[in-house]
């Protein structure tokens, strides 16, 4: 490989069909002078804009046997024209800087064209030397060099991650990865489950019980999450009906009385809060808003009146605080029922947290534009964050995920999108270059990911995602399975 | 390159790559010599420039001979005049060559695509631009001998498409003006013509023309199988005279 050109952090090698590189290959430009080498990594394979290659093709094209012929080449130059023909341009993007075993990101200097070294790095010498492994090791996958690949899970503390690529990628094998291996190092995680897609995970393959299985603890509506308006706080109730009821500040301010006048009685159940809405003294109109919200809030099956029937959202936390999952799963449930029940978790969370009830959780919030409301986007990366909520947004729409996420996101696991607008949308990620996104993306063979930020130490590397000995579930259900055959 | 059964066919021979130096220049001119013994033209090697050109016109005249004793009954188009006395093809050497073609029944007819023929102060091939084709004009009592240049054909000027396209075209002198003609109509009635120029002749240019990448290849080769280093030395015109220093360095 030869040092061809740099434009900014681009960086172009030309490369000989002998030596085999693949896009997401990292490399080192080795200065012998200064001892310096640049850590570059490929994002695209050209072939080598070679003069006169469009007359020999031309001239060789021999499809329609118009021509036919012999070549009678004694010396064997054609070899050596071929080796010339397949040669390749690495269009490559300066990671860091090896300044005698010392990792910088920079690119502000110049290997020498003429004398420059160009080698393969790999993956784990980059790693050795970026020290990227970490106390909390994760098995991530394998490399395209067919290395396992650890990482520090520890690097989500804190973070903001997002998982996205198309249907059918893997975004949600990943985060079945992620979460086990977090359970793995004793955090707790809360997933919102859509698809009722978590709710094997403390089982293998075949259905039978995993080492995870006593730390796996699903809670779905109507069913094992029922709760009791006294479980529930004001506040919580509160923001369940403002921002998922959308009920009036005027109707908000008098159901406050309503709740705490049957909190000073010691009456605090739905079948009081009908009553006391029916007798309170107010307006016809805040009087219908409220009654109409109180039968949204009765048919949502998530509150009752007995409390040997309700479950505690706060005793599953604390069951998963050294370690576990506590799975909502939000299967088969109504968009207001659904977000009735995130609001409740969100703001049970942040009631835990705020009371340093719990450390921190991880939350995995998979399309969550199906349920979150509009504020929470601002949430998550700001003040609930600081409360110690890390959230991984999972996804197949980028679009619906902000572009201040992208952003602020300090872990992308990307998965291959096709979709010009797709690679847009994520390419406004701070963590890599648009280019990077863009050309690596696009060419990624299935159940491979692009792990980009804090986890990889800033080093994008492309890996192979290792198979799980779980059950999976929330598969897309097909009519033309072998089964029906 | 022939042209057979509606088809065309190449025989692709090389390439092969020399090593002329000022140093062994001599040496690999006296080869050149030895191959030509019989009709030795120049005495001293000549300069390190056409030395190339001595070595190309030898395997050119080699392959013509081949051909023309292989094939029977056949048009046999060359790339050129059929001038001799040249320092690369001597007047005895050009004879053997269009005899052996007449003893195998076969045609030479030579394209030039340039000429610096003139008739009247006016370039030959302007003759008959004009002329609805297929034309063919046969220039008359020209000299046959030109200081020591010997024209060994009869010169026509050929416009053999209607386009404005004409070529200097030599046919041996020693056929007969009806059988020049009735070659000429063979090569229109078998070979494909355009801008009047026989198919069969530009696909022969095409195919032994080196490309730049194959220029690149072999230098490759050299440098692998020699161990040589390739330097590509400093154009002192250019470096003296900058965008106006024109020509060849040195």
């Amino acid at each position: 490989m030869r040092l061809y050109k740099k434009e900014g952090t681009t960086i172009q090698i030309i490369s000989f069909p002998n030596e085999k590189v693949e896009k997401g290959d990292y490399l080192t430009v080795e200065d012998p002078n200064t001892g310096k080498s640049l850590i570059v990594q490929v994002i695209d394979i050209q072939y080598a804009n070679i003069p006169g290659i469009l007359d020999e093709l031309l001239r060789n094209y021999n499809g329609d046997s118009y021509i036919q012929g012999e070549d009678v080449d004694p010396f064997e130059v054609a070899t050596h024209i071929a080796y010339i023909q397949d040669a390749c341009l690495l269009i490559c993007k300066i990671r860091a800087t090896n300044n005698n075993g010392d990792i910088i990101s920079t690119s502000s200097w110049l290997p020498s064209r003429s004398q420059a070294i160009v080698k393969r790095l790999p993956v784990e010498t980059l790693f050795a030397q970026a020290k990227i492994n970490g106390k909390h090791s994760m098995h991530l996958g394998e490399t395209i060099e067919k290395k396992q690949l650890h990482v520090d899970v520890g690097a989500l503390d804190g973070g903001l991650n997002i998982i996205t690529g198309k249907k059918g990628t893997g975004k949600s094998h990943i985060s079945k990865l992620l979460t086990l291996s977090l359970v793995n190092h004793g955090a707790p995680v809360v997933i919102l489950d859509l698809n009722s897609e978590y709710t094997g995970l403390g089982q293998d393959v075949d259905g039978k019980p995993n080492e995870f299985h006593g730390k796996i603890h699903v809670l779905t509506p109507r069913q094992n999450l029922k709760v009791t308006l006294i479980q529930l706080k004001l506040r919580v109730m509160l923001s369940i009906l403002v921002n998922a009821l959308h009920l009036p500040g005027t109707s908000a301010r008098e159901f406050r009385r309503i709740w705490c006048s049957l909190e000073q009685k010691g009456v605090l159940t739905m079948y009081e809060l009908g009553e006391g809405i029916r007798n309170w003294k107010c307006n016809q109109h805040v009087r219908d808003a409220l009654f109409s919200r109180y039968y949204t809030l009765l048919n949502s099956g998530l509150f009752t009146d007995n409390p040997a029937q309700s479950s505690s959202l706060e005793d599953s936390l604390y069951k998963a605080r050294i370690g576990g999952v506590v799975v909502i799963n939000l299967h088969d449930t109504s968009i207001i029922d659904r977000l009735i029940v995130v609001e409740y978790v969100l703001g049970k969370l942040m009631e835990l947290l705020a009371n340093w009830k719990l450390r921190a959780i991880f939350l995995f919030a998979e399309e969550a534009h199906l349920y979150l409301r509009e504020t929470y986007w601002d949430d998550i990366v700001t003040r609930m964050r600081h409360f110690g909520v890390f959230t991984t947004f999972i996804t197949n729409q980028p679009d619906t995920i902000r572009e201040n996420i992208y952003r602020q996101a300090d872990n992308l696991f990307l998965f291959n999108f096709n979709n010009e607008h797709d690679l847009e949308t994520i390419s406004r990620a701070s963590k890599v270059d648009a280019e990077t996104v863009k050309c690596v993306a696009r060419d990624l063979p299935p159940h491979h990911c692009l792990v980009l930020g804090k986890v990889v130490n800033d080093f994008p590397i492309v890996t192979k995602v290792r198979k799980l000995d779980v059950h999976a579930l929330g598969q897309t259900r097909l009519f033309f399975s072998k089964e029906s055959y | 390159m022939w042209r057979q059964d509606n088809h065309y066919h190449y025989l692709r021979i090389g390439p092969f790559p020399f090593h002329i130096t000022e140093k062994n220049k001599n040496e690999i001119y006296s080869l050149n010599q030895h191959h030509k013994k019989a009709h030795l033209q120049e005495y001293t090697s000549p300069n390190l420039l056409y030395t190339q050109t001595r070595l190309t016109t030898l395997l050119e005249r080699w392959i013509q001979m081949s051909v023309n004793q292989t094939t029977h009954n056949s048009l046999i188009l060359w790339d050129g005049s059929l001038t001799a006395g040249t320092p690369e093809t001597s007047v005895q050497e050009m004879e053997q060559l269009l005899k052996k073609a007449r003893d195998n029944q076969n045609t030479v007819l030579a394209f030039s695509k340039m000429t610096r023929l003139l008739l009247h102060g006016y370039r030959v091939t302007d003759l008959i631009w004009k002329h609805p084709s297929p034309c063919l004009l046969k220039i008359q009592n020209y000299p046959i001998h030109v200081g020591p240049l010997c024209l060994m054909g009869n010169v026509h000027v050929a416009k053999l498409t209607e386009d404005r396209y004409t070529f200097r075209l030599d046919i041996d002198k020693q056929l007969s003006h009806k059988q020049s003609i009735e070659a000429v109509q063979k090569l229109l009635g078998n070979d494909l013509i355009l801008q009047s120029y026989p198919e069969t002749l530009r696909l022969a240019h095409i195919f032994s023309t080196f490309t730049a990448n194959e220029v690149l290849g072999i230098q490759r080769c050299i440098a692998k199988e020699s161990n040589m280093r390739i330097i590509t030395r400093p154009n002192i015109r250019r470096i003296l005279f900058g965008r106006f220093g024109k020509g060849l360095e040195g």
